[in-house]
């Protein structure tokens, strides 16, 4: 949170700076959040991933650094590299199931995750929000900033709800939870067990994503977060929808649903399996919601195929 | 989603009818039975001030509807009356999903586990042959990384103006709220 700000304020402070100075202050920078210096990330790389510009893929720091990063355990991995790191995940995800072909959705739900985002504690990220083409029920997020939901769960919520779940999303980038669970396991050597007890197949020519991160993202999402992390997550999430305007039982309502599905829904296995229980989610936001939320959750509800019919500008 | 072959023949008919029937049908579209968690109102409208139509024993076994204003959620009783119960005050009937399961926990995890109780290790549903399945584990483990993929979503991005903007065509207008605060160590997951 401090260090996020700092940051936000160091950039802006580059920002300043005649272009003669900015590497060494780059260097400062790097040294103010503990991180490395080297790789090859160039000042404008991260200051275009500050301020939510694209970041050229020639910048990115090599796989097997970034792997030896998580593995050592101090040193903070600054916003570059967590967005790299976010990156690889992100074609994890996309690797086992692709976006789906619908423009204006994926366009609302960039839309609709970008404004919740304007909202939460790191609204400067690259926030980049997906639809994967798949009947499950489910939702993900990978480090600095990338979130995805599945057609599945999109087709079965209305507008708050989603903004309930992408808002739980937000709040696990947010909070970096990805990272530290990935930390955890890297300096466990799972990385390396994982490696031994799976065949090997060879990654494409020039692929940017080792075999040592594939081998963690896929165990990252088969195994979940920690439940701390996920119960944070709801208690944040449901602040962050209400503060950006939505009825604040959205998430709540999900989690009703997630209560009803039996345990052996194919649809709804991969998300039962990586979550603590629904109804010890649903106690534990109540202990906190109560009912002091409920003044603002007076909302007509908003159907999501009524906002895909608006006419677009 | 399901591609029947064209072949008009009755056998392939019932096929896709019993396909058809095997197929979970969207959970929000569903009632589900339910039970009052503690003694509440049925009101007859959502919100504090509908009027009462009955007192609501806890235990009280209801039929949960699909509809559901902020939150207040439609229920029906045994005796057939439909009116509106707070979610909080609703729970599953004994013996549903919701109460059991949950997170394949990992002795790798490095952050210490909020229950103390180890949660039950759950083997995620060997996939069916017909049918439909969402995301799972072999579509992760033989997950290849697609790079070009990243490209095209981040090209979907949109900036804050456009988000500013499409806030105020939706008429979302952000509300001050504290941050909840983080519930006193309960141990257990409130089984009534």
């Amino acid at each position: 949170m401090r260090r996020c700000t700092a940051v936000a304020l160091a950039a802006a402070a580059l920002l300043a700076l005649p272009a003669a100075a900015q590497t060494s202050g780059l260097g400062l920078l790097n040294s103010i959040l503990g991180g490395q210096q080297g790789g090859s990330a160039s000042p404008a790389a991260a200051l275009g991933s500050l301020l939510g510009g694209t970041q050229p893929t020639a910048t990115a720091a090599p796989a097997n650094d970034l792997m030896t990063l998580l593995s050592q355990a101090d040193g903070t991995i600054d916003e570059t590299r967590e967005i790299e790191i976010g990156r690889q995940l992100a074609a994890v995800l996309l690797g086992s199931k692709p976006l789906h072909a619908d423009a204006a959705l994926q366009r609302y739900v960039n839309q609709l995750g970008r404004w919740i985002s304007l909202q939460s504690a790191r609204p400067l990220l690259p926030w980049t929000f997906g639809v994967l083409d798949d009947p499950g029920f489910n939702a993900f997020a990978a480090p600095g900033g990338f979130v995805f939901v599945t057609r599945g769960l999109v087709d079965r919520v209305d507008e708050a709800e989603l903004a309930g779940i992408l808002a739980h999303e937000i709040t696990h980038v947010t909070e970096r939870h990805h990272l530290q669970a990935l930390r955890s396991k890297a300096r466990a050597g799972l990385a390396t067990q994982l490696l031994g007890s799976q065949i090997r197949t060879s990654n494409a020519v020039g692929s940017l994503v080792s075999q040592q991160m594939l081998a963690l993202g896929r165990n990252l999402y088969f195994s979940g977060l920690d439940q701390s992390d996920e119960f944070e997550a709801d208690r944040q999430g449901v602040a962050l929808a209400a503060r950006s305007g939505f009825d604040p039982y959205g998430l709540p309502g999900v989690l009703q649903q997630l209560r009803s599905a039996a345990p052996d829904n194919p649809l709804f296995a991969l998300s039962l399996s990586t979550h603590p229980p629904a109804q010890q989610r649903l106690d534990l936001l109540e202990q906190a919601m109560g009912r002091r939320l409920d003044a603002l959750a007076g909302k007509p509800v908003v159907r999501i195929e009524q906002r895909l019919a608006q006419p677009k500008r | 989603m399901i591609r029947a072959r064209s072949r008009s023949s009755a056998g392939a008919w019932l096929f896709a009818l019993v396909l058809a029937a095997s197929l979970p049908a969207p959970a929000q579209a569903q009632e589900e039975p339910a039970l009052a968690r503690r003694t509440t109102e049925l009101r007859e409208a959502p919100g504090e001030a509908g009027r009462s139509l009955a007192t609501l024993a806890a235990d009280t076994p209801l039929t949960r509807l699909a509809d559901r204003q902020g939150p207040w959620v439609r229920v029906r009783t045994a005796a057939g009356a439909t009116g509106w119960v707070h979610l909080f005050d609703l729970g599953p009937a004994s013996g549903a999903a919701g109460t059991s399961g949950g997170g394949a926990a990992s002795a790798l995890r490095g952050v210490a586990s909020f229950f103390t109780k180890p949660s039950q290790q759950r083997a995620i549903t060997p996939t069916s042959t017909i049918g439909i399945r969402g995301l799972g584990a072999e579509d992760l483990a033989q997950a290849q990384p697609d790079t070009a993929a990243v490209t095209r979503m981040e090209a979907l991005r949109v900036a804050e103006p456009q988000a500013r903007q499409f806030a105020r065509e939706a008429a979302l207008r952000t509300e001050s709220v504290e941050p909840l605060p983080v519930p006193a160590r309960s141990g257990q997951g409130g089984q009534p």
